[in-house]
């Protein structure tokens, strides 16, 4: 396969180009409550192509290898057309020259079990909401997306490697008279098919909660002392600060970029977050990213001071900031972006109890439904929470949006825990898709958070 | 593709084969300044067939071993996917006007001239921070099948995206253009995002409570994807509609009416037939506030015992390649029909209130339950009939079963936005949660 890259490659005499071709195989099987909707397994493959020439840098994604020689033309066309509109050229921080072939370590390889077993599986666990008569419908869903990568540049790097991602997640929908309630339900990772297994409890508990939301009230609009639990506080990590030490999202930004300066205080003291795609085992781990880059773990902030970011090449000669690995794409349709790996806050020494005698009244809320950001204000929502009075957890309460500014936020941090969790299904959309999005934290406790309510 | 057919017909009762080939072109600028120039060239075929009531289903992105597509289609049949319907037989269609081929002749030059002219003529007069796209997207597609069908479309489209920033994120005000051929932007449209950012520039900080909201066409589709779920013959099948008994009955203001309008060709993108091949048609969701139609598939209008309405598309709420999409009910033509005001008059007339610019967070809550409850991004605050300023850390939140029995009235201008052709709206008595 290197052969024939490096050969389509050839026809190029820009100063750098990249090729990577990819094959994805997929295997969906649906469930629409009792009903199986789709099941089956294909391949696809593709290929893209990126050029820097004069300056300018450009991608081209095709299918047909067929068409190499055409997307290199428009490619270099396009790279050209850049590089006479932009004042400064475009640069690639230099990178080290790979050849390296690369599996990783998998507790039951996806490939070696039929689709009958995983038919099986995910009909065990979508059975298990709906024997209860106000479950209303399912949608949990096996899914498994391998990509086997070849990428090959200009420089002589030469890197084979594969993802494996599995999961079996969805929703699970209560419903009374007119009140209808849903929640998320799963499991997954990047390292076999092992991790599915046994997970008949997380699918009874979710069941549980969806059937218990059918009897909480909404939660009253205000501004609320909160605690996380580590799911929620993962998804505030990703979003809320997550996106902006992505050099791309702020390169041209500049009154963002103005307060994303090394060594800007922007948290409290007791706040580090780390970005490690290396973590062996984790959901976002990878060795190399869509650049050829090996990735290396990422001190983001630490004690509350901004200490480094996420870069591609580009970035990095842009920000004249180390390399560190984070250029990745969702498939062979798309060039690459700069995406997190595994990112967390790192874990203190307080347990839950502490966090919770520190509040003494406010809100335990749970489970991420959903975020999103735009700089420096963020949304997202909570599955399901329970109102804290004298440090004791009460009612449970539903319909819960919370919002805030990125930077009074992590001033806002009082506690953190120490039971770091890492999330096991991933789904950022960044203009693409990153299914192996990462994320975790402790439990943790933030004054003074907007939740909108209903 | 007709060899595909006739060997897959070989080995099943009933075959239908899509196919796509796509080539996309985009130039984005950032801060006035070119940042990127991407090219997409896609093909995909996918194959659907049936043998003794249960569905088989595969796609590839190159036709190069046609035994393995119809192999992986044939093992799929074993996980026993229940298909009691029949492809159709579909002839006469209308003929559309989709496909305009002077957008052969634009290259990613007259983008990037385009992108430049309007950043020119807008930074002279804003502070904001101005980000604009453009780009092209030519489609060919055809679906044949065992029933006889065998119909072709091609479709070319052209957008441009205008967006000024508020400091310190990507809150903004944006309005995009969406034609079917190359066209410089006009002057009135960028006038008003010009107009609207720097008539907001101040940032306030207004007391939350109950008070009139104007959802902006930008904005409209977190209110519109709550209804969209509510009238799907998939979400109606699967019992979690709250209005799936209400067909007939007044569930919103009679001001409101929302259809969907697939033969309107116009618009870019028009279609005479879905992507199962069933011809495509008119069809009233909400009319003067009575719910009138839920809409199906092949599948789900099966399930229901009622005709398919033309709605089954390969797409999914978070993009996704065509290709590889299970066709599920979808309103891809979506209109909200206009009123008399100008957005200005409404404006005056909302007198106090806040306008939402933009949503952050309208994927989560409950959307089944039409709960929406989502971060200000940013919203405008509105006194004395005039806008004076953005909010920003603010939330709003509703149900839309409340908010559009409160309507209290409708812009005279429909802009393509996201999720389909929309005017602004002002609702009353929506609930705002800020920090004072």
């Amino acid at each position: 396969m290197f052969d024939l890259l490096k050969s389509m490659l050839s026809k190029t005499d820009s100063k750098y180009a990249d090729l990577r071709y990819e094959i994805k195989k997929e295997i969906k099987i649906i469930f629409n409550g009792k009903e199986l909707t789709q099941i089956g397994s294909n391949l696809t493959d593709g290929y893209v192509l990126r050029i820097l020439k004069n300056g300018g840098l450009s991608s081209v994604a095709f299918t047909k290898g067929i068409d190499a020689e055409k997307a290199i033309r428009t490619a270099e066309m396009n790279a050209v057309l850049v590089s006479e509109n932009i004042e400064e050229p475009i640069r690639f921080a230099k990178a080290d020259v790979v050849k390296d072939t690369f599996s990783p370590k998998l507790e039951e390889d996806p490939r070696r079990i039929s689709i009958d077993e995983k038919l099986e599986l995910t009909r065990k666990y979508n059975n298990l909401p709906l024997k209860y008569e106000k479950i209303a419908t399912t949608n949990i869903g096996y899914m498994e997306v391998i990509r086997e990568k070849y990428f090959v540049n200009t420089e002589g790097s030469e890197i084979r490697e594969d993802l494996i991602t599995t999961r079996i997640n969805g929703l699970i929908t209560s419903r009374d008279g007119n009140l209808i309630q849903n929640v998320r339900a799963g499991t997954g990772g990047s390292n076999g098919f092992a991790i599915l297994r046994n997970a008949q409890e997380e699918f009874e508990k979710k069941t549980s909660i969806a059937l218990q939301l059918l009897k909480a009230k909404p939660v009253e609009a205000g501004v609320h002392n909160v605690i996380l639990n580590p799911s929620l506080a993962g998804v505030f990590t990703h979003e809320a600060f997550g996106h902006f030490s992505e050099a791309d999202l702020i390169e041209d930004n500049p009154t963002m970029r103005k307060k994303m300066k090394i060594n800007a205080k922007l948290g409290s003291d007791i706040l580090s977050i780390i970005d490690d795609p290396t973590m062996p085992n984790q959901l976002g781990f990878y060795k190399y990213d869509d650049e050829g880059v090996m990735a290396r773990p990422t001190q983001l902030l630490k004690n509350g001071v901004l200490v480094g970011r996420l870069h591609s090449r580009r970035s990095a000669a842009a920000f004249r900031e180390q390399l560190s690995g984070h250029c990745i794409a969702q498939d062979y349709r798309y060039a690459p972006i700069i995406r997190m790996g595994n990112i967390y806050i790192e874990p203190d020494t307080n347990t839950f109890d502490d966090l919770l005698a520190t509040m003494g009244n406010g809100l335990y809320i749970l489970d991420a439904k959903g975020g999103q950001t735009s700089g420096e204000n963020f949304t997202f929502g909570a599955q399901y929470g329970y109102i804290v009075k004298n440090s004791k957890l009460g009612k449970m309460v539903r319909d819960i949006n919370m919002s805030g500014n990125l930077y009074k936020t992590l001033q806002n941090i009082a506690v953190i825990g120490s039971d770091l969790v890492l999330s096991k299904i991933g789904g950022c959309g960044k203009g693409q898709l990153n299914i192996r999005s990462c994320h975790g934290a402790p439990h943790v406790f933030i004054k003074n958070v907007i939740i909108g309510g209903v | 593709m007709e060899k595909l057919l006739a060997i897959a017909k070989a080995n099943s009762d009933k075959v239908e084969i899509f196919s796509l080939e796509q080539t996309i072109n985009l130039v984005k600028f950032e801060n006035s300044k070119l940042k990127n120039i991407e090219c997409k060239v896609q093909s995909g075929i996918s194959l659907r067939l049936i043998k003794d009531g249960k569905l088989g289903f595969s796609y590839t992105k190159n036709l190069i071993n046609r035994e393995e597509l119809l192999q992986n289609a044939l093992d799929s049949l074993k996980g026993g996917v229940e298909a009691t319907f029949d492809f159709p037989h579909t002839k006469d269609l209308p003929r559309l006007s989709t496909y305009d081929p002077s957008i052969e002749n634009i290259s990613n030059k007259n983008f990037v001239d385009e992108c430049n002219r309007v950043c020119k003529k807008l930074s002279s007069k804003t502070k904001g921070q101005i980000n604009v796209s453009a780009g092209s997207a030519i489609d060919k597609l055809r679906i044949i099948n065992s029933s006889g069908t065998d119909v072709l479309l091609s479709t070319s489209n052209y957008f441009f995206h205008n967006t000024i920033l508020y400091p310190n994120s990507y809150a903004a005000i944006h309005r995009m253009l969406y034609l079917k051929k190359f066209e410089k932007s006009p002057d009135e449209y960028l006038h008003f995002v010009l107009d609207t950012y720097n008539r907001s520039l101040k940032k306030v900080n207004p007391k939350g409570g109950k008070m009139k909201v104007l959802f902006m066409p930008e904005t409209m589709y977190v209110l519109m994807w709550r209804l969209l779920s509510a009238t799907s013959g998939k979400d109606v099948y699967q019992k979690q509609s709250p209005v799936a008994e209400k067909i007939g009955e007044k569930i919103f203001d009679e001001k409101i009416t929302i259809y969907d309008d697939p033969l309107n060709d116009k618009m870019p993108n028009a279609r005479s037939f879905d992507d199962e091949g069933t011809p495509c048609r008119y069809l009233p969701i909400i009319e003067k506030g009575r719910l009138k139609n839920f809409y199906y598939d092949l599948h789900y209008s099966k399930k229901m015992n009622t005709k398919p309405t033309g709605h089954g598309y390969k797409s999914a709420m978070w993009g996704g390649d065509t290709v590889f999409l299970k066709p599920t009910p979808s309103l891809e033509h979506l209109h909200i029909k206009p009123g008399t005001k100008s957005f200005s008059e409404l404006i005056k007339l909302m007198d106090k209130g806040i306008v939402v610019a933009g949503a952050l967070g309208a994927h989560s809550g409950n959307i089944q339950n039409g709960d929406f409850s989502i971060g200000l991004s940013p919203g405008l605050y509105v006194d004395n009939g005039e806008i004076v300023g953005h909010i920003k850390d603010a939330m709003i939140a509703g149900n839309i079963y409340n908010a559009m029995k409160n309507v209290i009235d409708i812009e005279d201008t429909c802009y393509p936005v996201s999720a389909g052709t929309f005017p602004a709206i002002i609702f009353d008595n929506i609930s705002v949660a800020t920090r004072k």
